[in-house]
């Protein structure tokens, strides 16, 4: 069990990265998620979205990475971006390698849950009709 | 007192300093929310503090000499 990467990036992100550093040779499963910007919530058009983050977001991700690696006895690794970010464009990775591809499936849900609800980022949501607000309020 | 996107919105500011009466979260946020109203109210509906270094909800738990207002996470 083992937190192989966890970052808060102002950059463009690759699931490359993250993949690379969860897979072992002992992994027979590799399980990545890509969240990624749409174009549209609750029924309205979306244009954009701009994420920022607390400044201690980053330690927050490596504690949240850390909890589900300890939980599951897997490596699991996390990439978020913070900035402006347009239609497509990927928010979140995070992956997991594992022997078998249940429990890599499994974890890798418990690690995006946990993610969104335990890691201080924020985003505001720019609507089709010009105006925009905060997503969760 | 550090706030964050939303709260940083509606308090028009990203940080202050002030006294409390009670030094507690409960007497803060209705402390911030007589300071800012509704849109006070509406970001601490589902939000939290950063109290040394920890996510706090709990209206009882003491407050540190620096607070952060968070708004309910929306990363992912």
């Amino acid at each position: 069990m083992t937190v192989a990467l966890a970052r808060i990036s102002a950059e463009p992100i690759e699931a490359d990265e993250v993949e690379h550093a969860v897979l072992t040779a002992a992994d027979g499963a590799l399980v990545t998620f890509r969240g990624v910007v749409r174009n549209a919530d609750e029924g309205r058009g979306v244009t954009a979205l701009d994420y920022s983050a607390h400044p201690d977001a980053e330690r927050f991700l490596r504690e949240s990475c850390a909890r589900i690696a300890e939980e599951t006895g897997l490596t699991v690794a996390a990439l978020h971006r913070v900035g402006a970010l347009r239609i497509g464009d990927v928010a979140l990775v995070a992956a997991v390698a594992a022997p078998h591809r249940a429990e890599a499936f499994a974890a890798c849900a418990r690690l995006v849950d946990d993610i969104k609800a335990t890691v201080p980022i924020w985003k505001r949501q720019h609507y089709t009709e010009g105006v925009s607000d905060w997503v969760g309020l | 007192m550090r706030y964050f996107a939303a709260a940083a919105e509606v308090a028009g500011r990203e940080e202050e300093t002030f006294a409390v009466d009670s030094a507690t979260v409960g007497a803060l946020q209705d402390d911030l929310v007589a300071r800012y109203g509704s849109g006070m109210t509406r970001v601490l509906r589902n939000g939290s503090f950063l109290v040394d270094g920890v996510v706090v909800r709990d209206r009882a738990r003491p407050l540190g000499r620096q607070v952060d207002v968070l708004p309910p996470f929306a990363g992912g």
